[in-house]
């Protein structure tokens, strides 16, 4: 792995506005094509086979979770239960979910997973594949979410409930549009059925007990991009249960079992003997150098880096009511004072190309840079 | 590790597109009174977190209706920038429904 420094394509910004990614740059850049990362084939195999492997173990934790009844430990309330348990036992639609790895000194290690509303699927999967087509046709990348996501979707198409697949964000935010988008583009192809909603129009029809969109059409299938933590805590949550159409969301509930770092030290719990698996427990103490996680938060926020009892980095946020884990200490890679992060995406159950992060700290948060790759 | 090298997009790049223009700015003195409904009151909405960001064309005021017999019926208009006040009034057909009861969990998603 090479980090390489490049001039950027002339207008770039139109070059990636005309493929629809207006968020290239906010206060800060986003988009970052004065460099890439170069990468062996080697390289691209090894994170490809761990992607899998982990991604087998995740099943497998999931499994163990609802077994043992561990849900205390992931906060997660008990009126849900009953639906993560229905989602994984009937074996509900799932379609991606995007690994955080450390690669250092040959050694690939998982941070934590993304596994129920992961982002930069869009950047991942067009944008950084026509830059490469701009730099240089006759390289190759790890890349091939957009034929997977069609061909899940495709197969998918048989699991849905029959009628529409909806799709739902937030409003005003083109990050998280251009994501939903992208993927009900892909289901499009795919040859289903769509319809966008915001997640702030849904209805409630009490009467009928069904959510509804603003044509009231009932909601049957749903694909959505806010978490399920959220969903829960919003007054519709209670809703879910007591759904007459049975609504399938896409991911289902049991993702919110991987998507909460808690998921970290029973990983470890199960499969010490993994070689991408870090040390990690509930219990503060057992570590001296580490890394001190909320189970649940997003881009980067109240972590604690501490080595020997001193803390390294701390950044704010407004996350850890639901209590913390503690992940041995791997830090990122240093080069030149950028730290890059691996989002090995999972597509379909399956390893499906990856997209590089790069921080100028240890920790990968809101200010980090999205940096393309190639394949020599 | 590409396995087609012919990526087609049918939706995003011109729905997107048109979402990528600059906002106007307003003045926050600038007022406005709008309402959705003929049978609703009109209501003021302000720049921060009201219809400024009606500018991304997807978060305008959308058709509302439903489909009976196979036919659609429109019942106005609805925007979730405004009021509820102002969306609703006294139409039966849009308060047989409750909205607004997802979508305050935060700002963008963003992971």
């Amino acid at each position: 792995m090479k980090r390489i420094t490049t001039t950027p394509r002339n207008h770039w910004q139109a070059e990636v506005e005309k493929l629809g990614f207006g968020f290239h740059t906010t206060n800060v850049p986003y988009w970052d094509e004065s460099v890439y990362y170069e990468m062996e084939m080697s390289e691209i195999l090894f994170i490809e086979k761990a992607t899998a492997e982990l991604w087998d173990l995740c099943l497998g934790a999931v499994q163990h979770v609802i077994d043992n009844n561990l849900y205390t430990q992931f906060g997660i309330p008990e009126w849900i239960i009953p639906q993560i348990e229905k989602s994984w036992s009937e074996d509900h639609p799932a379609i991606y979910g995007r690994f955080d790895l450390c690669y250092k000194n040959g050694e690939l290690k998982l941070l934590e997973f993304n596994a129920d509303t992961p982002t930069s699927l869009y950047e991942a999967g067009i944008v950084q594949w026509f830059w490469l087509q701009d730099l240089d046709k006759n390289k190759d990348q790890f890349n091939s979410v957009h034929e997977k996501l069609i061909a899940y979707w495709k197969y998918l198409k048989n699991y849905l409930n029959p009628g529409i697949l909806h799709f739902t964000c937030l409003k005003e935010t083109l990050e998280d549009l251009t994501n939903i988008e992208y993927m009900r583009d892909c289901a499009i192809q795919a040859g289903l059925e769509t319809k966008l909603v915001f997640i702030d129009d849904l209805g409630w029809d009490d009467d009928s007990k069904q959510f509804v969109d603003l044509e009231d059409q009932p909601v049957k299938n749903i694909f959505k991009l806010y978490p399920w933590e959220w969903l829960m805590s919003d007054d519709f949550g209670k809703h879910i249960p007591e759904d007459s159409n049975r609504a399938l969301w896409i991911e289902p509930p049991w993702k919110m079992i991987l998507s909460n770092k808690a998921i970290l030290p029973i990983l470890w719990q199960l499969y010490p003997d993994c070689p991408y698996l870090l040390s990690a427990y509930f219990e503060e103490g057992k570590l001296t150098n580490y890394v001190k996680k909320p189970i649940l938060s997003r881009e980067g926020a109240n972590i604690d880096l501490v080595m020997k009892d001193i803390s390294l980095q701390k950044t704010e946020g407004v996350y850890g009511a639901e209590g913390f884990i503690y992940q041995d200490l791997f830090t990122l890679p240093n080069f030149s004072d950028h730290y890059p992060v691996i989002g090995s995406w999972v597509i379909g159950q399956e390893p499906a190309g990856m997209g590089i992060r790069e921080a100028n700290t240890l920790v990968t948060d809101n200010q980090s840079r999205f940096v393309p790759h190639l394949i020599v | 590790m590409k396995k087609s090298k012919c990526i087609e997009l049918v939706l995003i790049t011109a729905a997107l597109a048109s979402c990528n223009q600059p906002k106007k700015d307003w003045d926050d003195n600038y007022k406005v009174h709008v309402r959705s409904d003929s049978t609703a009151p009109y209501t003021r909405v302000y720049h921060h977190g009201g219809l400024g960001a009606a500018f991304l064309w997807y978060y305008a005021f959308r058709p509302y209706g439903n489909y009976y017999n196979g036919y659609y019926q429109r019942a106005g208009y609805y925007s979730g920038a405004i009021s509820p006040l102002s969306n609703i009034g006294s139409n039966g057909f849009k308060a047989a429904v409750t909205r607004g009861g997802f979508g305050r969990g935060g700002f963008s998603v963003s992971s």
